[in-house]
């Protein structure tokens, strides 16, 4: 089953794909079809174990599927240097933000920048900046045990951004959040694919979410379900 | 935020932890320095023997490993004296006594002619020389004078005998700092080996190599069953000297592995902890290469400061050794400078020993295993 065709010649495009894990006993996703317009807004929804973070992982390089095919770019990912592709092409924001302890926000955001192609004299600066976008310039130094869990995620986002990707793909963003930091993040997002003209996958429980989202892919046992505008 | 900053930030967050690790390092490669530093030392000792006085060859009972095992007939001497290219000679006969009173097991007794050339480099620092006409008087090196609390002027009683000390003297060599020397005739008696000498000492008229070695040659025709050595050969091949060397070889060679092993479970222990920072790492495009040298920097970090400790703790150790009596007669409480390059090697090694492993391990994790790691 496959999303309805893109109107624009697509950024990132699955075409059947599944994943089994276990020895070929569990099948995560079974012949998913997807493509993704540049600057589209894509929430993924569906229930818990339905393959949705699965979906998002191969999108993003992070693991490669059992059967079928990712393009960036119209190339196969397999062609690509996923180690480079995630670090320049993709921003990943986790449920669980995943900030390091021990580092303050600012130096948090510039992680990834270790692989991406600013030079090493404007990555604080850069970094600051980002901190900035995010409405977070007065808490830089602050390490995320001293920042509020809303807080947290927007530093998440920040990093997210360091390279200036094309794609972002958010896991359950607001799954750990209260509502109001949830409303905050949404409009933050907004905001970022308005100014940055970025491409967005949310992997989503969230109804507020999905709302926000151009268009919605649902997910049921490892398919696609349903797909709506 | 430099790469060595986020390594930094790492090795500190658990200081605790970095301190005992790097503490451990430092006990390991300490142990290491002060070993092989006191056989070097040793070494060393022995050789400013024979190159403070001139000495050129050193001649023993061939098969001889050392010096107390040798025994060669002191009448030798006059024939040894006419030989072409030889320009002194001196007998020499060496025994150890203990001075259990004063804790001391074993201290070493050089038999000496008076006037002979083996007392060059020898300062006398109180009293005066042995004469050639003395039978009960000795000479105490510094540090045996120290030790026994003994001085010029008064009686010592040695392995059962009264001698006279007639004076206190300085060395260049430790071990004679350590040593009593008395005339050679008095040791021969009390060690019931009159006429019996443990070797010869020579000086050539000349010190060039090729002449060297054929005196050696000459000396040895002359004399079957005898072994002419030169210095250098003769110190590196003393049993003493490849005992200590060998000892501590094998002991640095343990060290080092119970440092690696120490060094290699914080760092699996580090690891684990930080799986899920690590499945970040690779998740936001870190390359395996980066995760391997940033668990590497972190385990030479702690190298590093292992070894700085262990240097310092090793100049402390050694001198502290050597307010024993027992070892300060032995023992240089100067570390040889080469040994510092060595301690730095060793934490190279260390970090390699115990971080590559778990480098490996953390650049070779699932991203996605890792991020939902508990």
């Amino acid at each position: 089953m496959s999303d309805a065709p893109a109107a624009r010649p697509p950024l990132l495009e699955a075409n059947g794909l599944a994943k089994f894990y276990a020895d070929g006993n569990v099948q995560a996703l079974r012949g998913v079809s997807i493509a993704v317009a540049p600057g589209e807004f894509l929430a993924i929804t569906g229930p818990s174990g339905c393959g949705k973070s699965t979906l998002l992982h191969l999108l993003g390089g992070l693991d490669r599927p059992t059967e079928g095919e990712v393009r960036f770019r119209n190339q196969p990912l397999v062609g690509l240097d996923l180690d480079r592709y995630r670090a320049r092409e993709v921003g990943f924001v986790f449920q669980s933000f995943h900030l390091l302890p021990t580092l303050s926000a600012l130096e948090n955001v510039q992680i990834p920048m270790f692989e991406g192609p600013i030079p090493r004299s404007q990555r604080e600066p850069l970094a600051s900046e980002l901190l900035a976008e995010v409405g977070l310039s007065t808490r830089i130094r602050h390490r995320p045990a001293q920042l509020s869990i809303g807080e947290r995620q927007r530093v998440a986002v920040a990093r997210a951004l360091a390279n200036s990707p094309s794609l972002l793909l958010a896991d359950e963003p607001t799954g750990n959040l209260d509502s109001k930091s949830q409303d905050e993040i949404i409009a933050l997002l907004a905001r970022l694919r308005g100014e940055r003209g970025l491409t967005m996958v949310i992997v989503t429980h969230s109804p507020e979410v999905a709302r926000a989202a151009d268009r919605r892919f649902a997910l049921k046992d490892g398919l696609a379900v349903d797909v709506s505008s | 935020m430099r790469f060595t900053t986020l390594i930094a930030k790492n090795v500190l967050h658990r200081p605790v932890r970095t301190a005992l690790t790097a503490l451990g390092l430092a006990i390991a490669i300490s142990a290491v320095i002060v070993l092989v530093g006191i056989s070097w030392n040793f070494e060393r000792g022995f050789l400013a023997i024979y190159r403070s006085k001139g000495i050129d060859l050193i001649l023993v009972r061939a098969g001889s490993t050392n010096q107390l095992s040798s025994s060669l007939d002191e009448g030798i001497e006059t024939r040894l004296r006419k030989l072409d290219g030889v320009a002194d000679v001196a007998p020499t006969l060496v025994d150890t006594v203990a001075f259990e009173d004063k804790n001391l097991a074993a201290v070493l007794v050089d038999g000496w002619r008076g006037g002979s050339l083996l007392f060059r480099g020898v300062r006398i620092l109180e009293g005066r020389m042995l004469d050639p006409r003395d039978r009960d008087a000795i000479l105490l090196g510094r540090i045996l004078s120290l030790n026994l609390g003994a001085h010029s002027g008064e009686k010592l009683d040695v392995a059962g005998r009264t001698f006279q000390v007639v004076g206190v003297f300085e060395s260049d060599s430790l071990f004679e700092n350590g040593a009593l020397i008395m005339p050679i005739e008095t040791l021969q008696t009390m060690m019931g080996r009159e006429n019996q000498v443990t070797g010869f000492v020579i000086k050539a008229r000349s010190a060039e190599t090729r002449d060297l070695d054929a005196l050696r040659k000459r000396v040895e025709q002359a004399f079957p069953g005898t072994a002419a050595s030169p210095a250098r050969d003769y110190v590196t091949g003393d049993t003493q000297i490849r005992l200590s060397r060998a000892m501590a070889g094998t002991t640095a060679l343990v060290a080092f592995f119970l440092g690696g092993v120490g060094m290699l479970n914080t760092m699996l222990m580090a690891i684990f902890e930080r799986t899920r920072e690590l499945g970040l790492l690779r998740a936001v495009g870190w390359r395996r290469r980066r995760v391997i040298l940033l668990v590497l920097g972190e385990s030479f970090a702690l190298a590093l400061v292992g070894s700085l400790l262990g240097c310092l703790l090793a100049v402390i150790g050694l001198r502290v050794l050597t307010l024993f009596p027992t070892a300060a007669g032995f023992i240089d409480p100067n570390l040889p400078p080469e040994v510092m390059p060595l301690a730095l090697l060793m934490g190279v090694g260390l970090s390699l020993l115990g971080g590559t492993y778990p480098a490996i391990r953390a650049a070779s994790l699932d991203p996605i295993q890792a991020l939902r790691h508990e």
